[in-house]
């Protein structure tokens, strides 16, 4: 009996996993198909022949290397400002004594509630007049305002021993120094926490840097492929195959960085529950 | 002493500090005068009084993409918390694997958005797609999963659904390894079964988490746009059509910035009341 139960458990687990594996499997499946192939019926798993021609047909026809450099450039310069920015203001949240600070703090936690949908027209506005649209200065700058890293970062400041910092400033060590050389080292857990949800928050975004961005060659992924889709764009000669084949290639990286990560995605979540 | 540390403090935070005033706590101030003008992009601005908000509540397509989002939320949120709770419980339990089972389900939640929407209208391809031809192959007929206006908006009610368990079921899971463990040797030394004590126990100290997931599928619902736009871009006709893809339709494609920013004003609206009236509404139900 036990070990029936045992067993069940198993079955429903390699059930749950199919589910949410299925649509990526199959993508990959289709995306190493010829063009032929993919609409054929019945639909196939295994293919007679598996090919690169969709992923050297994406290369071929849109500007994807620059997407894809366009994608890391901002995904990860805007990931590198907010661990600057963020860890540098959680600090002084965390540890320093001021006027003011509770309002401070409370401005930018409440600022959580207001998604980015609901200022992008001022922000457009504001982007057009500082030169910003069509830059990636205009996509990175506002994902440096984020607010989950200080929510994250300023409660693991403050979970932290101060007997360090005390000691060193008996010593007469200045105030960066101590930050940078005590309390860094020691963050590492939350640093890398901030860093997956930011890193693949700006990845994934869409929204702005579609507003953002007018020129196809400075476009981020998400946008670029966003263009196979009739929806979007009812001149595009519209091909499962290529579409499938630019889809793998933009997630791989996403992947890559949760695998590595994925504890401290997790740990993230848990502990703040909001996405980047 | 004091003093000093505030002159500190001041310099660690300058940076962040600009930025975040600049580029949203600014623009997010300046959205609530916007609503006030009437601003076509080629135009010049002119003060409009509550003109752009009158609109809103004799706009058909607002009320309609008002209703819609309200039937995401509806659709989706019971599933994203019976099946993330029960998903939780099971790779909760002593077993091997359980941690790939936990990794493989966050998948879907880190994945492009906008990639998870070509990926499922492949798959929801009226001719083409593997859904269809299973259908088939069971002697169901086929679904016009996104060009018809009764499924559409099912449809992807099922994609945002997939891509929320997982990310649900870790909320759920820290909340079940933060009950302390005697609570459970109590009850099964009292006699309690296994129901008793799932729902005497369990659920209620899973209430927090429950609140914290209804409040992030409302944030979600409120604001979702990328798998719609790749997906149905709203339709077939306005079946699909949420308040962010009429936000974006209105003020860059239409390029109505004024009543565009009467649409901003109101998403953050609705989403905040809801937000509170949700939090009292549990907190009432736990005093009772």
């Amino acid at each position: 009996m036990k070990k029936l139960k045992g067993s069940v458990k198993y079955i429903v687990t390699i059930l749950i996993c199919i589910v949410f594996l299925f649509p990526i499997a199959w993508a990959l499946v289709c995306s190493v198909k010829p063009e032929a192939d993919i609409t054929s019926y019945p639909p196939r798993w295994i293919p007679d022949v598996a090919t690169f021609a969709n992923y050297a047909e994406v290369l071929r026809k849109y500007p994807y290397m620059s997407w894809m450099k366009n994608s890391i450039i901002t995904a990860g310069a805007g990931t590198i400002l907010i661990l600057i920015l963020s860890s540098l203001a959680a600090y002084a949240f965390a540890r320093f004594q001021f006027k003011g600070k509770k309002v401070l703090y409370s401005t930018i936690v409440a600022m959580l509630l207001v998604p980015i949908q609901a200022y992008m027209i001022p922000l457009f506005l504001l982007c057009s007049k500082m030169n910003l649209l069509n830059t990636y200065a205009g996509i990175i700058l506002p994902s440096a305002a984020n607010v989950t890293s200080i929510f994250i970062l300023t409660s693991f400041f403050k979970g932290l021993p101060t007997e360090l910092e005390e000691a060193a400033r008996i010593d007469g060590c200045g105030e960066l120094r101590i930050f940078l050389q005590i309390m860094l080292p020691l963050s590492k857990p939350a640093l890398s926490t901030v860093t997956i949800l930011t890193f693949i928050a700006n990845w994934n975004s869409f929204l702005w840097p579609m507003i953002c961005i007018r020129t196809d060659n400075l476009k981020t992924l998400p946008v670029g492929i966003a263009q196979f889709m009739g929806s979007v764009n009812s001149n595009a000669q519209f091909q499962y195959g290529t579409a499938l084949a630019g889809c793998c290639m933009a997630v791989i990286p996403t992947l890559i960085v949760f695998l590595a990560l994925q504890k401290y995605f997790v740990e993230g979540i848990a502990s703040s529950g909001i996405k980047g | 002493m004091k003093r000093k540390q505030g002159r500190v403090a001041a310099l660690f935070l300058l940076p962040y500090m600009i930025v975040f005033t600049v580029f949203r706590l600014g623009p997010s101030i300046a959205g609530l005068f916007i609503g006030f003008m009437k601003w076509n992009i080629a135009g010049i601005p002119r003060f409009a009084g509550l003109e752009n908000f009158k609109r809103l509540f004799t706009d058909q397509y607002f009320m309609i993409s008002l209703w819609n989002t309200f039937k995401f939320f509806i659709l989706t949120l019971p599933p994203l918390i019976i099946f993330s709770l029960l998903l939780a419980l099971l790779l909760n339990q002593k077993m091997r694997f359980k941690s790939v089972g936990r990794v493989v389900s966050i998948i879907p939640f880190v994945l492009i958005p906008a990639v998870v929407g070509i990926i499922w209208t492949w798959m929801y391809d009226n001719n083409f797609g593997i859904l269809n031809y299973y259908l088939k192959e069971m002697g169901q007929s086929k679904i016009q999963w996104l060009t018809s206006e009764k499924v559409a908006l099912v449809s992807v009610a099922v994609v945002v659904i997939w891509t929320y368990l997982g990310y649900n079921m870790v909320l759920f899971l820290a909340g079940l390894q933060g009950i302390p463990h005697d609570l459970y040797e109590a009850a099964e030394i009292d006699g309690a079964t296994k129901v008793q004590t799932f729902f005497k126990i369990t659920c209620p100290l899973l209430k927090p988490v429950a609140s914290m997931v209804i409040t992030l599928t409302l944030v979600n619902t409120v604001q979702l746009f990328d798998q719609i736009y790749v997906m149905t871009a709203g339709g077939p006709g306005t079946s699909t059509l949420t308040m962010v893809q009429y936000l974006y339709t209105t003020a860059f494609q239409n390029y109505d910035l004024g009543y565009g920013s009467a649409i901003e004003v109101a998403i953050l609206l609705i989403l905040v009341v809801l937000i509170k009236l949700q939090n009292s509404i549990l907190k009432v139900d736990e005093e009772a």
